[in-house]
C-alpha cells in the first residue's frame, strides 16, 4: 500500500511537472455536526488553498451528521468516493481494512507530520495494522461534567465534589428533588451512550478490550463502574433508555437538571444561554483521574483517488497551525492551533488541554460498530436494573465471538 | 385477437415490465441472493456460505423478538387503525353540522409526513417536557411522569398509538366512502321494520362493504409490515429491542454497521411474509370481484 501511495505520488509529480497548467479538481466531503456556520469559514479556507495552488480545484460538499455515514458508504460501494472525506475516528479500521482509503505513512513522515504534533489519542485512531489511513483534523473528549452553579450553591456542592465517584453520587443525592434532577444521564442506542459510560469505566481502571483484544468489560474495573453507574440511575430524569445527549441538554438549558455530560463542543451553546454554568474534567473512579473518551474526525484519502498528490496537499493544508482552526467546530486536532483555538472560543482552555491529553480512544477495530452495538445493548440493561456482571458477561461472549 | 394484436399488446406492456423488472424484481432477487454470502463493508468480496447466515439469524437471541414484535405491532396497529378509522367513518357519515371543516381536521395527521409525526410524539411523550403526562397528572390519573418510551413494558404500546393516531384516517376515508354506497332504501326499510341504529349496522352496513373491509384490512397489513420512519424515529426499535421490527432491524444492520449478508437475510424473511400477505390481497380481491352483481 505505501510502495502503491508513493507511486502514485511519484508518477502524478511527474504529470504535473509536465503539464504545469493542468487542473485538478479535488471533491472534499465533510459533515457539519453544529449550527455553527462554519461553512463560511471552511470556503474561506479552501479558497486560501486555492489562491496557493492555483492548480488545484476544491469542490467542498457539506452532509449533515446524521446522513453523513450512510451517503460516504454508498458512495464508496458505488465506486464514486470522494478524493478527501473526514471519517469519524470509529470508522477509519473498517474503512482501512476494507481497502477504501490509503494508507498516508509514507506521505506523512515526508511531510513532517507526526504523533507529537496531534493529540495521541487521535494519531493512534488512525493507525491501523502499522499503516496511518488518515490525519487528525479535529477533536473533543467524552465528557466534561457541566453544572449549573445557582443549583449547586443552593444544595452547598461544591464543583470539586464532582471529580471523584464518591463526591458526584453525594451530589447528585443532594441536588435530586423538588422537581429538579441531580444528574443527566442517557441511555438510548447511540453513540454518546457508549462514550459517556465508557468514561466512566477507563476512570475506574477498565478497558472495553485488554491489550489482546478480548473483551474486558466484565473485569472488575469496568463491572464496578458499570454498577456505579447504575447506582447513580435513581438521581437522573425518568426515560433514561430513550433520552440521549440532547434531551438533557434541553432540561440543563431549562434549569432542572444540576449536572449534564458533553463535550466541550457544548460551551458555545451554554454562552449563548441565561445558565450560570461551570464544568469539571470528568469523574475519578479508582484509577485516581476522570479519563475521558475521545472523540473527532479525520481526514483520509481514498484509494480511488485519481490525484492523490494534490489530495494530500490539501490534507496537509488543512491541518497547519494557522489552518486548522478557523476550519473545525469541534477542537482543531493540531495541538498548536488547539491552544490558540481553545483560548479564544472556550472557557478553561487548560482544563480541555489536560482532558484531551489524558483520553482514551475507543477500541481500534474494524468492527468497532459490531463490538458497539453490543456496548449499547449491554448498556441498556445495566440501566433497566440487570446484573450488571451477568449482562457483562453474556456481552464479551458476544465480543469475543466477533473474532 | 390476431398475432399482430399480441405483438402489440407486448409492445406496450414492455416499458412497464423493463422497469418492474429493473427497480422491483432485479434487487429482490439480489436480496434474496445476497442472503447466502457473508458479505459486509469490511469484506466486500462475497464469500458463498450457504445457510450459515440464516443459521446465525435463526439462532439469534433477537430474531424470536423481532418476529414476536413485528406480530404485535402489526396486528395492534391494523385492528385497532380499523376498528378507530370505521367508527369516525360512521360519526362522519351522519350529516352532523361542519362536517367538511371535521373531516379536513381529522384527516391531517395523515397528510403529516411520518418523520414529523415521530417527532411531534417524541415531543409528547417526553417524561419530563412532554404534553402526555402532563394531561395524566392534572386529570388526576397518574401521580408521576411516566416514561413511555423507555420502558420495555409501554414503548410498544406508545408507538403503535401514534401509528394509529397518523394511519386512522386513511381507513376513514375508504369506508367513507363504502358507507356512502350503502344502498339507502335497504336501511329505509330496515328502519320501517323497526331495526335501531346498531342491528341496521350489523344486518345492513356491514355486510354491503364487507369486501371494503377486508381490503382495507389486507391493505394496512401490508403497509403496517413495511413501516419504518415512526418507529425507527420515536425509538430506534428500543428499548431493549422492545420495538424492533423486520424493517428498523434491516436498516440497522445494513446500514448501521454495514453487514449487508445478515440484513439481506432479514429482507427475505420479510420478503416471504409480504409475498403471504399480498397472496392474500389478491385472493380477496378476485373473490370480492366474483361476488361484485354484474350490470
Amino acid at each position: 500500500m505505501k510502495t502503491k501511495l508513493l507511486a502514485t505520488l511519484t508518477s502524478s509529480a511527474i504529470a504535473l511537472a509536465s503539464a504545469a497548467s493542468a487542473e485538478v479538481t479535488l471533491q472534499f466531503w465533510d459533515n457539519q455536526q453544529t449550527e455553527s456556520g462554519l461553512s463560511q469559514f471552511q470556503q474561506a479556507a479552501v479558497d486560501r488553498f486555492m489562491a496557493e495552488n492555483p492548480d488545484i480545484k476544491v469542490e467542498v460538499t457539506t452532509i449533515p451528521y446524521p446522513e453523513y455515514q450512510q451517503r460516504l458508504l454508498t458512495a464508496v460501494q458505488g465506486g464514486n468516493a470522494p478524493d478527501i472525506a473526514t471519517l469519524d475516528q470509529i470508522w477509519v479500521a473498517a474503512f482501512a481494512e476494507a481497502g477504501a482509503v490509503a494508507d498516508l505513512s509514507e506521505a506523512a513522515a515526508g511531510a513532517g507530520l507526526s504523533r507529537d504534533q496531534f493529540f495521541g489519542g487521535a494519531w493512534d485512531s488512525a493507525s491501523y495494522n502499522d499503516g496511518l489511513y488518515g490525519i487528525p483534523f479535529n477533536v473533543d473528549v467524552w465528557q466534561f461534567n457541566f453544572y449549573n452553579k445557582d443549583l449547586l450553591d443552593a444544595a452547598g456542592v461544591s464543583p470539586s465534589d464532582l471529580t471523584t465517584f464518591e463526591g458526584l453520587r453525594a451530589a447528585s443525592e443532594k441536588l435530586t428533588g423538588d422537581g429538579k434532577f441531580g444528574i443527566g444521564l442517557f441511555g438510548h442506542r447511540g453513540e454518546d451512550t457508549v462514550v459517556v459510560m465508557n468514561s466512566f469505566i477507563f476512570s475506574n481502571g477498565g478497558a472495553v478490550l485488554d491489550d489482546a483484544g478480548a473483551c474486558a468489560l466484565n473485569a472488575a474495573p469496568a463491572v464496578e463502574a458499570m454498577e456505579y453507574v447504575q447506582d447513580l440511575a435513581q438521581f437522573a430524569p425518568e426515560g433514561i433508555l430513550n433520552a440521549n445527549s440532547g434531551n438533557m441538554r434541553e432540561l440543563f438549558l431549562n434549569g432542572s437538571l444540576a449536572i449534564e455530560f458533553w463535550p466541550a463542543l457544548e460551551q458555545p451553546t451554554l454562552q449563548k444561554s441565561d445558565i450560570n454554568w461551570g464544568f469539571v474534567n470528568g469523574t475519578a473512579g479508582a484509577s485516581g483521574k476522570g479519563v475521558g473518551t475521545f472523540g473527532g474526525w479525520n481526514l483520509a484519502v481514498f484509494e480511488s483517488s485519481a490525484q492523490q498528490e494534490a489530495a494530500w496537499k490539501f490534507i496537509e493544508f488543512m491541518v497547519r497551525e494557522d489552518v486548522n482552526g478557523d476550519v473545525v467546530d469541534l477542537i482543531p486536532a493540531n495541538k498548536a492551533a488547539a491552544a490558540p483555538f481553545l483560548e479564544a472560543n472556550r472557557q478553561g482552555a487548560d482544563d480541555i488541554m489536560a482532558h484531551l491529553s489524558n483520553a482514551n480512544p475507543r477500541p481500534l477495530s474494524a468492527r468497532y460498530l459490531e463490538v458497539a452495538d453490543i456496548q449499547m445493548t449491554l448498556y441498556q440493561d445495566v440501566f433497566s436494573g440487570a446484573n450488571v456482571q451477568e449482562a457483562a458477561d453474556a456481552a464479551c461472549a458476544d465480543i469475543d465471538a466477533l473474532n | 385477437m390476431t398475432r399482430k394484436d399480441n405483438w402489440l399488446i407486448w409492445a406496450f406492456l414492455a416499458p412497464t415490465l423493463t422497469l418492474l423488472g429493473v427497480f422491483l424484481y432485479y434487487p429482490m432477487i439480489g436480496t434474496v441472493i445476497e442472503s447466502f454470502y457473508d458479505t459486509s463493508f469490511i469484506s466486500p468480496e462475497p464469500r458463498f456460505v450457504g445457510w450459515a447466515v440464516y443459521e446465525k439469524v435463526l439462532n439469534s437471541r433477537q430474531f424470536s423478538e423481532i418476529v414476536w414484535n413485528s406480530v404485535i405491532w402489526t396486528l395492534g396497529v391494523v385492528v385497532l387503525q380499523n376498528l378507530l378509522g370505521f367508527f369516525t367513518a360512521v360519526l362522519l357519515n351522519q350529516g352532523l353540522p361542519g362536517q367538511g371543516v371535521i373531516r379536513a381536521l381529522v384527516l391531517l395527521p395523515f397528510v403529516l409526513p411520518g418523520v414529523v409525526t415521530a417527532i411531534l410524539w417524541r415531543f409528547m411523550y417526553d417524561p419530563q417536557l412532554g404534553l402526555v403526562n402532563s394531561i395524566f397528572i392534572r386529570l388526576g390519573l397518574f401521580e408521576d411522569s411516566a416514561a413511555w418510551l423507555a420502558s420495555s413494558d409501554t414503548a410498544m404500546a406508545a408507538v403503535i398509538f401514534v401509528a394509529v393516531w397518523k394511519g386512522f384516517p386513511f381507513s376513514m376515508l375508504i369506508y367513507l366512502a363504502a358507507l356512502q354506497n350503502v344502498d339507502k332504501s335497504q336501511m329505509e326499510a330496515a328502519t320501517l321494520d323497526g331495526a335501531g341504529a346498531l342491528r341496521r349496522l350489523i344486518d345492513v352496513v356491514l355486510p354491503a362493504i364487507r369486501d371494503v373491509i377486508l381490503v382495507n384490512f389486507v391493505l394496512t397489513l401490508i403497509l403496517t409490515f413495511n413501516y419504518f420512519d415512526i418507529v425507527w424515529v420515536l425509538t430506534r426499535g428500543g428499548p431493549q429491542n422492545a420495538t424492533h421490527i423486520f424493517p428498523t432491524k434491516i436498516f440497522e444492520t445494513g446500514f448501521g454497521q454495514f453487514r449487508f449478508g445478515e440484513a439481506a437475510t432479514y429482507g427475505v424473511f420479510s420478503i416471504l411474509v409480504l409475498a403471504v400477505l399480498v397472496a392474500i390481497y389478491v385472493i380477496v380481491q378476485r373473490a370480492t370481484a366474483n361476488r361484485r352483481p354484474v350490470a
